[in-house]
């Protein structure tokens, strides 16, 4: 368990400003094609 | 998922030339990304999730998909120097275009549905009827700006069947290239162009 916690803390110590900035520019990227487009999704239809 | 599609093969080739390059990729400087976040709220509520679509009348989904839609060509504007920009804004555009002259939805005929859906669920359909998230069922006669609309279909043996319009093309170019271009203002881009040539 101690061990586990250690490797969190060292993970979470690796995510850095950079790395936020990352997923929230990609996040906001990718809600704005959900927002302007409009695409009609079928999926994979049986045959 | 065509447009997230194009982010991924945007990122995927953005990272491999900057590997190739031996220069670090960056995320492209979005000015006000939050913007984006606010705009799309509405249509996620609205239209998107199941559980509160049903309480919107059709009505308020199609006044807040508008609105959603002129908040994001303000985002557009506020990163317009960016490359890729200028493509996305004019997919934007050319979407909230033809879904204003068709009452608040993009139009689609039932012979584009029909390659998107089993023949016994488009028969449960009237024609008026929403269709999908953002599609409203209308007769090729009654649907004005036809062109732009949802009526782009894949080769029909292609397994993935979207019906999509040429403003979602130019969306999906505009976020490749964004991707691609790293956001870089659009003199260096062309730079980056150049050196990969």
């Amino acid at each position: 368990m101690k061990t586990q916690f250690a490797q969190l803390f060292v993970v979470t110590q690796k995510i850095n400003r950079q790395h936020i900035q990352v997923v929230f520019v990609l996040l906001a990227l990718v809600l704005f094609v959900l927002g302007a487009g409009a695409p009609s999704d079928g999926g994979v239809l049986p045959r | 998922m065509i447009l997230l599609v194009a982010i991924l093969a945007g990122l995927v080739v953005g990272l491999s030339l900057a590997r190739l390059q031996k220069r670090p990729w960056t995320v492209p400087p979005l000015r006000k990304p939050w913007l984006v976040i606010i705009a799309f709220l509405p249509q996620f509520f609205n239209l998107y999730l199941p559980a509160t679509r049903t309480w919107v009348s059709d009505d308020w989904a199609a006044v807040s998909l508008i609105a959603s839609m002129t908040l994001l060509l303000v985002f557009c504007w506020f990163n317009r120097r960016l490359s890729g920009v200028r493509l996305l804004a004019l997919g934007l555009a050319i979407n909230l275009l033809v879904i204003v002259a068709n009452g608040g939805f993009m139009p689609i005929s039932p012979q584009t549905a029909s390659r998107l859906v089993l023949p016994e669920t488009l028969a449960r359909f009237v024609i008026g009827d929403r269709f999908g998230y953002k599609d409203i069922l209308l007769l090729p006669v009654q649907t004005r700006l036809i062109w732009l609309s949802d009526f782009l279909l894949p080769p029909e043996g292609f397994p993935y069947q979207v019906a999509f319009s040429l403003g979602d093309l130019f969306v999906a170019a505009g976020a490749f290239w964004l991707m691609v271009a790293q956001g870089k203002p659009l003199d260096a881009a062309k730079t980056i162009a150049k050196d990969n040539i």
